[in-house]
């Protein structure tokens, strides 16, 4: 196992740090000029890494994957995929950037900035960290990289109180997060004496000790945070709605995967032997996630918070599959996020069209009267994205809703699935009070034609792929998420 | 293939015209689907005349699979007998005249391509029916019928009572469906399948048996039987579930010529003949259906004896014609019955387009009393209602010596009834008899009246609303009783239907009467597709004198008085009617039904509909159910927001207790 | 003698009180950015007590690393306050509530 062979295994994340590094030069020498120039050296980078990651994932040689210093890092077809999805979502991220920082109204920094395509290369950096650590010192780098970027965009429109209240609130409960994940990790190597994922697996199986509980506990409770399960979910409709909302597009995206990943393989790799110390945690976390995130939608007038909770509703659906704990629920839940990601990324790209005459964003959902009229197109993508995110079948959030049923039936939590299933029908009510607001109010007149060929193209992407069409990509993305589930299971 | 060209072709065009509708345009959705239904009209002739010279015998022609599922197997086949080929030239025939005369009738509706969609749908559903090889594909067309008879009578759906008809006659037809239903799955309990061939060959074996229900024992096949009748008398309008028929009236009138005159209403004769090996079998259910054949003859007789709505006593005339075929198969005269339904499918069709046309030429006025000489206006309509008047009374001179038989088509059909009735010698079949009869020369009085009031007398036309909102002047305002409105004869596209079942008025008896009623030739003609007894086909010829002419003098009688009323001074009908105010009133309310239906089930269904709707569903399932989630999960979301203070302590004191939460579950578990 | 036990009681009453401070005070954000680094030393007490105790070195490296990101964590922190500070004129914790429901 040489250094050389381990720069090679994270490759993906050295092409990302060197390049991060170098942006933030030429930002810093350029200055709002150098904006264009670095946003599309960080599409190019994180392109390079995609494609990287794509070998990775696709090439048989790759197969068995590896570890590298020392046990810290893994990679594996697991992390290969969900590196994936993560730098789809930042390219996107940053492609729909311009648009709207150089659009918002008044103040001298709504400018697009060099820093913006910078902090987000260096969070998709941590969070490539983070779906490959099998370490719990990896971990711990990967996702404090991640979040002290993302803290930073939060509160980027600096002259915006909301953003700043944003970053605020989010830096503040991200803090005590971490300090609860980490004074969990300090009890878990404590107790283990080890920070290695498989070890500490090694060390639960001849039993799990109080302190050692303990620890497993908060580090849960830690990554609740970051994924924003219920009861650890307070921070995101604030954050999601003040954030700008490129950047929102970015955090219900990108750190959902990572997030959701690192979950995955701490429960099945460091905590696979202790299953039913945390299963039933799981389950109350999945199904509060669902009732919470449904019944918070509901009488949200702002479409980006209403977005949030529409976030918590899909989380707690993905981690039934995590209650499952056995492997079809990975790979329902890595199939979940395939179909989440373009979903998400859709309707907020689609909110981010929403203009008024004067340029200003449209958030308020009762602005949306009458879109089907002005904008035909874009309320037909909306209307797609939402009954897709309700899961009304023809559609392809549906499939992941059932992968993951059909995972918690096969692991006998035939209680979980039909009560998911009941509450998925709360869950429906908001999302289709907006298609009806959409459709059959009185118009409102409100939004304006947009111009953007970058936006039209990648919403018409999403919309195409969680469309029924969607459904002829089954047995591909099937495929790859059995293989990247059976990757987690490998090591047991 | 022929077959299968006659029952799709005409679906075929309902699809195109219906999807099509407007954007395909009146007149090519009325070409598409009056052409299809030329074109199987056109293939029907040649089976049906090929069964009647004998060169053909019964054949199936598969279609699909259609149901595999344990016991339960049949396929979807169209089956083609005798039976089913006089009735496939009945539909096809009235079907495609029904289409070129609403070219005309219809002219003026906006909505032209529904109409004819509709049309072939029922035609196709018709040929369903009488194609149908096992129970379920009968029962399948018999619903299909229900539904586009419903479709049509709610045509013009913006007409309120119009939709009260429509809903009328599927909820009745649905009492007599769940007759229907029962039956076949108690014939499918009893026999173990559903293929029409199997039950009848089975049928004799089981004659006899019981069946225990309800710690009782019934006879099996009486039980079937009955049940199976009920259907029939539902969508024959039958007494008992008549009300729906004279409602349905509202509908355009080519729909009451095809449906509710010429071809859906004797499904329920077909049916019972279809299945006449089982009827056979039950005396009993026999007996129940010549009773309910006789009583509705004369009872739809006497109520169309005073009514005044054209259509009305034609509808009435069909229930009462119906009545006639019912009893006919209640004395096993199946014969007879299927001779009446073709015979009464030209001259009763034949009547309502006649009738359709008079309406058409009086400014859709319906009201005989404001008709009245209207023979010299429109002079083709009424030589073409005069062949239709002269069938339904049954106008002839028996066979006497050399000389044959000569007459119109009901002649042939009605008498043969009439004799088989007394042939029969059952109790129940003198009864019909009388009853036969009586209701001859009621239909006789009913039909000249109808034709005295409409084409002969003086004009009362400025009495009509119609006619005054036409020519814009009152009874004051007017020089005469014509108003100054001057009817006119219908299109030629209304006028050539008229003809063509005008000949088949006149001459479908005569030229018919062998193969379908005579003792040898009926039996090679029908070859066992339905019961024919040879027997009392013999009989019907050894009948008395008295009884051969008793059917002829009733329609004199009838004529003599009809012209006596309403020919010769004015008034009498209205001092009759004076005399006998209570009977009239009771004709005239016809015998009270719908009131007394009003009372025994319509107030305490909505009764028990108030009370399961507003205490059962509202105040419990809903308050508990669906209501109380949504206010459930309305409070929790208000909760959900409250909990979202915005204040940075209280989102981590619930983190906080969210971690102490499941620290305090896994150490207490 | 002290034992392992000692160190882990004075740690979780550090980190007890870090969480504390991050929800009972009302007034100032600045607390709370003190509390959150009282958290952190919490942790670093346990990782280097556990790190002596079981004569094993990852945990004083872990140490560093947290040390390290506690330090990158409040220089953040403190950007945050400052610009929150210049839009709103106020760090209060009571008037960080601007969104919510």
């Amino acid at each position: 196992m040489s250094v050389g062979n381990s720069l090679y295994l994270v490759a993906p994340e050295i092409i990302l740090s060197a390049s991060g590094l170098l942006l933030l030069l030429i930002g810093a020498w350029g200055g709002f000029k150098s904006a264009r120039l670095v946003s599309i050296l960080a599409v190019t980078a994180l392109f390079a890494s995609s494609a990287v990651a794509l070998e990775f994932l696709l090439n048989p040689a790759f197969a068995e994957g590896g570890d590298a210093f020392f046990g810290q890092y893994r990679l594996d077809k697991f992390g290969s995929l969900t590196k994936l999805l993560i730098y789809i979502s930042a390219i996107v991220s940053i492609i729909i950037a311009p648009r709207f920082f150089d659009n918002v109204a008044g103040g001298r920094s709504a400018v697009m900035r060099p820093e913006y395509p910078v902090l987000i290369v260096f969070a998709a950096i941590g969070m490539g960290m983070m779906v490959s650590a099998v370490d719990l010192m990896t971990l711990y780098i990967g996702l404090e990289l991640n979040s002290l970027a993302a803290y930073v965009l939060a509160s980027f429109l600096r002259n915006d109180e909301r953003s700043a209240e944003a970053g605020l609130k989010y830096f503040v409960l991200g803090g005590l997060a971490s300090g609860i994940l980490l004074f969990g990790m300090s009890l878990l190597y404590g107790f283990t004496g080890t920070t290695n994922f498989n070890a500490i697996n090694q060390a639960f199986e001849s039993g799990l000790s109080t302190g050692a509980l303990f620890g497993l506990i908060f580090v849960l409770a830690g990554m609740a945070f970051k994924i924003s399960a219920v009861p650890f979910h307070m921070w995101t409709p604030d954050v999601y709605e003040g954030a700008p909302t490129p950047v929102t597009t970015f955090f219900a995206t990108a750190p959902k995967v990572a997030a959701l990943a690192l979950t995955m393989r701490l429960a099945i790799e460091a905590f696979g032997s202790q299953i039913a110390a945390w299963q039933q945690i799981i389950i109350f976390i999945a199904l509060a996630s669902i009732v919470v995130g449904a019944a918070g939608a509901i009488g949200q007038t702002n479409i980006k918070r209403l977005l949030a909770y529409s976030s918590i509703n899909n989380v707690g659906f993905i981690l039934i599959g995590l209650a499952a704990a056995n492997q079809a629920g990975a790979s329902a839940m890595l199939v979940y996020l395939m179909i989440y990601v373009a979903m998400t990324l859709g309707s907020f790209v689609a909110v981010l069209d929403l203009r008024d005459a004067d340029g200003n964003q449209v958030e308020e959902i009762s602005s949306l009267a009458g879109l089907s009229k002005s904008r035909p197109g874009l309320a037909a993508a909306i209307a797609i994205f939402m009954f897709s995110l309700a899961g009304i079948p023809p559609l392809f959030g549906f499939w992941g809703k059932f992968l993951v049923f059909e995972a918690a039936v096969q692991a006998d939590l035939i209680l979980l699935a039909a009560l998911g299933i009941a509450a998925s029908v709360i869950g429906a009510f908001y999302y289709l009070k907006v298609i009806k607001v959409m459709y059959f109010d009185e118009s409102a007149d409100v939004v304006v034609k947009s111009d953007s060929k970058s936006h039209a193209v990648i919403i018409a992407l999403c919309a195409l792929f969680v469309s029924p069409l969607g459904y002829l990509l089954i047995p591909v993305l099937g495929n790859i998420a059995d293989q990247a589930a059976a990757a987690l299971f490998w090591a047991l | 293939m022929a077959i299968k060209l006659i029952v799709f072709l005409p679906l075929l065009a309902a699809i195109i015209a219906g999807l099509g509708n407007r954007a395909l345009g009146n007149i090519p959705a009325k070409v598409i689907t009056t052409g299809a239904l030329f074109v199987s009209c056109a293939l029907s002739w040649p089976i049906f005349l090929s069964f009647l010279g004998g060169d053909t015998q019964a054949f199936v022609v598969p279609v699909l699979d259609w149901v595999r599922s344990g016991d339960l197997n049949f396929n979807w086949a169209l089956s083609v007998d005798t039976l089913t080929a006089v009735m496939l030239v009945v539909v096809t025939t009235v079907s495609a005249l029904v289409h070129l005369y609403s070219w005309g009738y219809m002219d003026e509706d906006p909505d032209q391509p529904r109409f004819f969609a509709y049309l072939s749908l029922f035609t196709f559903a018709m040929l369903m029916l009488v194609t149908a090889d096992n129970l379920v594909q009968m029962f399948f067309g018999w619903e299909g019928v229900g539904l586009a008879s419903y479709l049509l009578i709610g045509f013009w759906f913006k007409k309120p009572s119009a939709n009260a008809a429509a809903i009328k006659a599927f909820v009745v037809n649905r009492v007599g469906d769940l007759g229907f239903m029962l039956g076949i799955f108690g014939t499918f309990l009893v026999f173990g399948t559903v293929s029409i061939p199997e039950i009848l060959a089975a049928a004799p074996a089981m004659a006899g048996s019981t069946i225990g229900f309800l710690g009782m024992r019934f006879d099996t096949m009486t039980i079937l039987c009955l049940l199976l009748f009920i259907g029939a008398m539902g969508k024959s309008a039958q007494l008992g579930l008549h009300t729906w028929l004279p409602d349905a009236m509202e509908g355009p009138t080519p729909v009451s010529a095809l449906i509710h005159a010429a071809t859906m209403v004797t499904a329920g004769v077909f049916m019972v003949c279809r299945l006449s090996p089982m009827f056979e079998t039950s005396e009993t259910a026999l007996a129940v259906v010549t009773f309910v054949g006789a009583a509705t003859a004369l009872f739809a007789a006497t109520v169309g004896l005073v009514q005044t709505d054209i259509k009305r006593v034609i509808a009435y005339s069909t229930c009462s014609q119906l009545g006639y075929m019912f009893f006919a198969t209640g004395v096993g005269a199946y014969g007879a019955a299927m001779f009446h339904l073709f015979t009464h499918a030209f001259f009763k069709a034949l009547l309502f387009l006649g009738a359709g046309s008079v309406i058409h030429a009086m400014h859709h006025e319906q009201d005989m009393r404001y008709y009245g000489g209207l023979k010299k206006e429109i002079p083709l309509t009424f030589w073409a209602m005069l062949a239709g008047t002269l069938a339904i009374t049954g106008v002839g001179i028996i066979h006497i010596g050399a000389i044959p038989a000569l007459g119109f088509a009901g002649f042939f059909s009605k008498d043969a009834i009439i004799e088989a009735a007394y042939a029969s010698g059952t109790e129940m079949g003198s009864i019909a008899f009388f009853v036969g009869v009586t209701a001859a020369l009621l239909t006789s009085f009913y039909s000249w009246r109808l034709m005295f009031l409409t084409f002969w007398g003086k004009p009362r036309w400025i009495e009509s609303e119609h006619i005054q909102h036409s020519v814009h002047k009152t009874p004051e305002t007017a020089e005469d009783s014509t108003g100054g409105y001057h009817p006119h004869e219908s299109p030629l596209t209304m006028l050539i239907p008229l003809g063509v079942l005008a000949m088949g008025a006149i001459f479908a008896g005569f030229v018919f009467h062998h193969a379908f009623i005579d003792a040898e030739q009926g039996a090679a003609f029908w070859n066992g597709s339905i019961a024919f007894d040879e027997h009392l086909m013999h009989a019907i010829h050894e009948v008395p004198y008295w009884v051969k002419l008793s059917s002829t003098f009733a329609m004199l009688i009838g004529l003599g008085t009809a012209f006596y009323m309403y020919m010769r001074g004015e008034g009498r009908p209205q001092a009759l009617a004076n005399q006998f105010r209570g009977l009239y009133q009771f004709f005239f309310n016809k015998w009270y039904f719908d009131e007394l239906y009003d009372l025994i089930f319509v107030k305490p269904a909505f009764w028990f509909g108030r009370l399961f709707w507003k205490r059962g569903d509202q105040q419990t399932i809903d308050r508990f159910g669906p209501d109380g989630a949504a206010t459930l999960v309305s409070y929790g979301s208000k909760v959900a927001g409250r909990l979202q203070t915005g204040y940075l302590y209280s989102y981590a004191l619930v983190m906080l207790l969210g971690l102490v939460a499941a620290i305090t579950w896994v150490m207490v578990r | 003698m002290i034992g392992i036990e000692h160190y882990i009681v004075v740690s979780s009453i550090l980190f007890v009180m870090g969480v504390l401070g991050i929800f009972l005070n009302r007034k100032n954000v600045i607390i709370i950015l003190m509390a959150i680094e009282l958290i952190l030393l919490a942790v670093n007490i346990n990782l280097v007590a556990f790190s002596a105790f079981l004569g094993d070195m990852v945990g004083q490296v872990f140490a560093m690393f947290v040390l390290t990101v506690a330090a990158g964590e409040a220089a953040i922190g403190l950007a945050i306050l400052v610009i929150y500070f210049r839009g709103r004129g106020t760090i209060a914790v009571d008037d960080i509530n601007r969104m919510k429901g």
